[in-house]
């Protein structure tokens, strides 16, 4: 561990730290993409439509990010989250006050987190199915339970329409403060801290690294898994609330679709599917990107459906890069003697403005113009010598590797040529 | 006899790790030529160079006297140069003939419809030909390791190759299968096929190999006729100090040392039949047998890892109840798994995460992880066992066989387990890791700890245990102890018939 050189922290730079800058790199880049290209993008008011439109899926994105880590699929999220808001407005309607109601939400995406977490580690299932199976379960319980009608929420200003201003906050004065986002943010470093500081993150990981290794080791799996999938029924159950609010109409038999943009979200944040890798803050910025693309495409007179298209190709297109990044960090860099010029150039160079620094402190200041000139000159040389020195070394391989395949190919037809002349022989002498 | 390939000046880098330094090697027609070294010497990284999986930073491979510049395995392939890893690349639920002409399959009208009958009857006389007996229609997943290999070997031959790599083909095989393995390498020489055997097992070379080539540290030590070294010679040559391999003459078990296990009638699956024995404390007590005799099962069965039918376990006079992994960790054993990728290791996360995998409980403060506990400890153990790793973030598959092999033991060793079952803990480990590991064993029954070593080599048992136990078909047919102990008593308890075992008992 002391040899940890220079290199090595190059190495685990490229193959850790870039992951941490690369995907809030690409959210940074499409903002200000927006921002200028788009009509009023830099606002206040559309920063809070960011946020807005972030809510629903942010909170069912981390659900889903806990189950994909421990190596299963979450597709009932979207449809619970719905079913759980209908069910509480459908309450509401009924004479339910309203915390019970908000309360029960919560408590159908955990009871839905819950059977799936059941039928996953207790009976085995496959969790593509159960959740397959509870997508369908939850979306017609919604219907049922709501006797296919819309369940209408609390607007501002009658009783019961606080609960808004915990997602946003409009002060008196019309200014709003989209106060969810706070919530968002808590719900998050929970997460997070469940995920990267507990027992239950630590064996989310295991489990879905190497299931059984898991549980040779003596961990329960069973336990954990379960627990995973109630957490994710939670944030569906959180995200039911937060739909409520900003739209305020809940209608039956919605919310297919929202669990892929949730595992799109995760994937977009370097969650693997195959399980054991992802990070929540991955995750939220998957989400964010989405969601810029939801709000900056309309400002560039793109219809919302571009959102699709653009999230599709953005979900490839982030899985494509993580491939060659992690194919890039494996990888070793070998110094040419171009690159070994280069470094000896600029030690050379780094050597002589000191000189002239500690010079000129010394109030010898003609000296140190004079090594001021030959700083320049030296590096008007590395520049022009290194340049010479790469293209040269690129044409070398270039050559070798053309050499390399025209040898290859003779090299090929020879031994075909041969093993056709010794099939002849065979079949002439049988 | 002519020379079909040489490799020139070989050098290969990967993060952190200088694998291949000018590393030169040749191979003759006809010729069997092993391949030795360390784990990490750099074995399969030369050999992955030949075939095209990683391209060599520099130097020159030369392939019947032309240049060659392997793009991927199937190129290499095509021109006539295949490879048998030591973990099997096959698909279990095909048959032997489909598993041996996947990507080539005879087929009928123009390549429509596959003709399923001209394949087996080509599989068959292919068979024929190695004089392998098997049935090209049986799943692949239904035969033996042993047979599987034979099956790999099979597919490789049917390509007209002149080179043939074999990674440790033995390691997974008993002796019968390894003789058999051995004739069909010699037929195949007959032929002129070169042949690469790569090999921890140093008996093996002067049996099968004409020439050694030794690696260490990424550097060819020496290439030598095999007629000409010794095993010792070689395994000084491998790890440039000597080890002396002699069988333990004495028990180190101190004479009034308690039962710390004490296993009573086990009844599982097929494979565990009324299995008793006790274990003491500071003792390694050797589980012997031949391959499918129950010994991983029973290791299994205690270990909770396997539904029990009946018996019972005491630890320390007390009766248990292991329903689970879970109760067989509280109760302070530890299972080193014989397959440690599948079993015992989390290979895409970290060394750290690796080794506190049993322990996170212990590690808790409130409802969190207390991190820097977790970071002394794990890199006490990393300094203690010298785990060869850059950092505790390092994923684990990128350490060598050896390492990840004393990572599942630190793992245990964390977790504070007294009561070890180490299932062939020197699996695919090479002479110096293997030699770390068995002073590691004695000193940890120094400490206290006790363990139970299943293991193929005899040799390993012999050296390394003080009393020892031999099972045959699920039943445990001896007990020896080490005093006067022979390879001979032991196989004569592993080869015990069923009946025979019936009326002794």
């Amino acid at each position: 561990m002391a040899d940890m050189t220079l290199e090595i922290r190059m190495q685990h730079f490229r193959a850790q730290g870039l992951k941490w800058v690369l995907a809030p790199g690409a959210l940074v880049i499409l903002y200000v993409f927006f921002g200028l290209f788009g009509r009023n993008y830099f606002s206040y008011p559309t920063l809070v439509n960011i946020i807005d439109a972030a809510f629903y899926i942010g909170f069912i994105s981390m659900g889903v990010t806990f189950v994909i880590i421990s190596g299963g699929i979450d597709l009932s999220i979207g449809t619970v989250m719905m079913c759980s808001a209908i069910i509480g407005g459908t309450a509401l309607k009924h004479g339910f006050p309203m915390v019970p109601s908000l309360l029960l939400i919560v408590v159908m995406g955990v009871a839905f987190g819950l059977l799936n977490g059941v039928l996953v580690s207790r009976l085995r299932m496959p969790p593509f199915i159960v959740t397959l199976g509870t997508m369908m379960i939850s979306m017609g319980v919604g219907s049922i339970v709501s006797n296919v009608q819309s369940a209408t929420f609390p607007i501002r200003g009658t009783p019961g329409g606080w609960f808004k201003s915990i997602f946003l906050y409009l002060d008196p004065n019309g200014g709003a403060i989209p106060t969810g986002a706070f919530l968002l943010a808590a719900v998050a470093v929970i997460c997070h801290l469940l995920l990267s500081n507990t027992k239950l993150g630590r064996y989310t990981y295991a489990i879905g690294s190497n299931m059984e290794a898991a549980r040779l080791s003596g961990v329960d799996v069973r336990k954990w898994q379960l627990l995973v999938y109630v957490i994710a029924g939670a944030t569906a159950g959180i995200g039911g609330i937060s739909y409520a609010a900003i739209y305020t109409t809940v209608l039956p038999a919605q919310g297919q679709g929202f669990e892929l943009y949730a595992i799109a979200a995760a994937v977009i944040g370097g969650t693997s599917l195959a399980g054991g890798i992802g990070t929540i803050w991955g995750t939220i910025i998957g989400v964010f990107i989405m969601s810029v693309l939801a709000t900056g495409l309309p400002a560039l007179n793109l219809e919302a459906h571009w959102q699709t298209f653009f999230t599709g190709v953005i979900v490839i297109g982030a899985v494509l890069l993580d491939m060659y990044r992690n194919k890039k960090a494996a990888e070793v860099r070998i110094e040419t003697p171009a690159d070994l010029y280069k470094t000896s150039m600029m030690e050379k160079i780094a050597a002589l403005r000191q000189e002239a620094s500690s010079r000129k402190t010394a109030g010898d200041g003609r000296q140190a113009a004079e090594i001021q000139v030959q700083v320049n000159a030296a590096r008007s040389e590395l520049k022009a010598t290194f340049t010479k020195m790469k293209a040269d070394e690129k044409a070398e391989q270039a050559r070798i590797r053309a050499e390399e395949r025209a040898a290859d190919h003779e090299f090929s037809e020879m031994l075909r040529r041969k093993e056709l002349a010794q099939q002849e022989e065979n079949e002439r002498q049988p | 006899m002519g020379r079909i390939l040489s490799m020139k000046k070989i050098d290969k880098r990967f993060t952190g790790v200088h694998a291949l330094r000018q590393v030169d090697f040749d191979l003759e027609e006809a010729e069997i030529h092993a391949l030795v070294g360390e784990n990490g010497a750099g074995k399969s990284t030369l050999m992955k160079v030949l075939i095209g999986i990683n391209p060599k930073d520099s130097g020159e491979i030369h392939y019947l006297g032309h240049q060659f510049n392997p793009r991927d395995p199937r190129h290499a392939l095509e021109m006539g140069i295949g490879i048998i890893h030591q973990e099997l690349n096959m698909m279990d639920h095909l048959t032997v003939a489909e598993n041996i002409f996947i990507g080539r399959e005879s087929t009928r009208l123009n390549g429509i419809l596959l003709d399923k009958r001209e394949q087996i009857r080509r599989a068959e006389e292919l068979f024929r030909r190695l004089k392998m007996k098997i049935d090209p229609r049986e799943p692949l997943g239904r035969l033996t390791v042993g047979k599987q290999q034979m099956v790999e070997i099979a597919k490789a031959v049917s390509h007209r190759l002149r080179i043939l790599i074999l990674d440790e083909p033995t390691a997974a095989l008993t002796d019968a299968e390894i003789d058999e393995l051995f004739t069909i390498m010699r037929d195949l020489a007959h032929r002129g096929v070169g042949m690469i055997h790569i090999s921890h097992r140093l008996d093996e070379i002067h049996r099968i190999a004409d020439r050694v080539t030794v690696l260490r540290d990424g550097e060819r030590v020496d290439t030598q006729r095999t007629s000409d070294v010794t095993k010792q010679q070689i395994i000084n040559m491998m790890v440039g100090r000597v080890i002396y391999e002699q069988p333990k003459t004495k028990s180190n078990v101190a004479p009034g040392a308690p039962v710390v296990l004490r296993v009573n009638r086990l009844n599982a699956g097929r494979l565990v039949r009324d299995v008793s024995f006790d274990l003491r404390e500071g003792e390694i007590l050797g589980m012997a047998g031949l391959m499918g005799s129950g010994r991983t099962e029973t290791a299994r069965a205690i270990f909770g890892a396997d539904e029990v039918q009946s018996g019972t376990i005491e630890i320390r006079g007390r009766r248990v109840s292991i329903q689970s992994p879970e109760d067989a960790v509280a109760n302070g054993i530890g299972y080193l798994s014989e397959d440690r990728k599948r079993f015992g290791l989390a290979v895409n996360l970290s060394v750290r995460d690796n080794l506190a995998m049993a322990t996170y409980d212990r590690f808790q403060r409130g409802m969190f992880i207390n991190a820097s506990r977790v970071r002394k400890v794990t890199e006490e153990y990393v300094e203690r066992l010298s785990i060869k790793t850059p950092s505790l973030e390092q994923l684990l598959r990128n350490l060598s066989g050896g390492n990840q092999q004393k990572v599942v033991i630190a793992k245990w060793l964390i977790r504070n387990c007294d009561i070890l079952i180490f299932d062939e803990p020197t699996r695919g480990i090479d002479v110096g890791a293997k030699s770390e590991i068995y002073t590691l064993m004695n000193e940890l029954t120094r400490e206290g700890k006790s363990i139970i070593m299943i293991s193929s080599e005899l040799p390993e048992i012999l050296r390394m245990s003080d009393r020892m136990v031999v099972m045959c078909e699920g039943r445990l047919t001896g007990e020896l102890p080490i005093e006067g102990a022979s390879q001979e008593a032991i196989m004569e308890y592993a080869t015990m018939g069923h009946e025979e075992v019936l009326s002794r008992s």
